[in-house]
């Protein structure tokens, strides 16, 4: 916005100001979901002219679902949120201290993020095939009674 | 490891020093040599042929070689899943927690419904457990049970049990 070419002649404090308060206003809007009449209401009330509110309003309709996927998803916290999973299956044949292990093993990574402060280092652990069959037993049931609960 | 140690304290020498009569030093050095020849043998996961070739040599009675084979056989195992215990390891799965949640509202969005699963993973390295919480959503859970289906699946695949047979 302070770059802005055609914006150059206004202070920038004022500037400022000005994005600031839109910015505040859309992120209240998009927080109650606020339909266009709530927010041509409100913005008559603040004495705004008619024909910016409908621009403002126009471009709100526009961006709505986007800005309730942003403030949904993006701010706030939460724990460690899982996006993705690798995994390697190996079969080990000796190691410095033993010989002929003769072992499978698998070793999984939870690709994780952080919403906010960046990025995390991701969570590796290894298992046999019966832990990770214990493992992808649990994840079944717990998306067994997520099905169950939307057909409620 | 601990054991091993012990058994070579000096404490134990001054026993065996006064009931055999012989030197400190001897006693260390042979007791050294058994727990070389013992952890080497287990390391190497050798044949009882192969282990009585190698004792062979060292010029002793047959008697002396069959109990050195006996005792070989006998602490195998034990030896083997000690020094198994020293090989670099990774945080290994313990188990896992779960629970469903729906996020009905947030400081930045009311009147949602937002479903996630929350899980407390357990890892166990070495003696310390860890847990860690983590979450996800629907999707990406289906998504994360898809692919660890598939990593167990290939386990049973003839590529995997062709190498598991033809390296034993």
């Amino acid at each position: 916005v302070l770059d802005d070419p055609d914006l150059k002649d206004i202070d920038p404090t004022v500037l400022k100001h000005c994005h600031a308060a839109a910015a505040m206003c859309i992120l209240e809007a998009g927080k109650h979901k606020a339909d266009v009449s709530a927010i041509s209401t409100c913005l008559e009330d603040c004495k705004l002219d008619k024909e910016r509110i409908e621009q403002f309003c126009t471009e709100y309709q526009v961006f709505k679902p986007e800005l309730v996927t942003v403030v949904s998803f993006s701010i706030g916290r939460s724990p460690l949120h899982i996006t993705d999973v690798s995994w390697r299956l190996e079969y080990q044949i000796k190691n410095n201290q033993l010989h002929k292990t003769y072992q499978p093993s698998y070793l999984v990574t939870l690709n994780v993020e952080n919403s906010g402060s960046g990025s995390h280092p991701d969570v590796s652990f290894s298992c046999t095939m019966e832990q990770l069959q214990d493992l992808v037993g649990k994840l079944k049931d717990a998306a067994k009674s997520l099905e169950r609960a939307t057909q409620m | 490891v601990s054991l091993l140690r012990q058994l070579a304290s000096k404490k134990h020498f001054a026993f065996f020093k006064g009931k055999l009569n012989i030197g400190v030093d001897i006693i260390q050095h042979g007791v050294e040599g058994l727990v070389y020849l013992l952890t080497e043998s287990s390391k190497l996961m050798i044949s009882e042929v192969d282990f009585q070739d190698s004792i062979h040599v060292l010029g002793f009675s047959d008697e002396l070689n069959k109990s050195l084979l006996q005792l070989y056989l006998d602490n195998r195992k034990e030896i083997r899943s000690i020094l198994g215990e020293l090989a670099p390891k990774l945080p290994s799965y313990h188990s896992l927690e779960w629970r469903l949640d729906v996020q009905l509202a947030s400081r930045s969005l009311r009147q949602q419904i937002k479903p996630a699963v929350t899980m407390k993973l357990h890892l166990k390295q070495d003696e310390d457990q860890t847990a860690q919480v983590l979450q996800t959503d629907p999707a990406t859970l289906l998504h994360l049970i898809q692919q660890l289906e598939q990593a167990l699946g290939e386990m049973k695949m003839n590529h995997c049990r062709r190498i598991v047979r033809n390296m034993k």
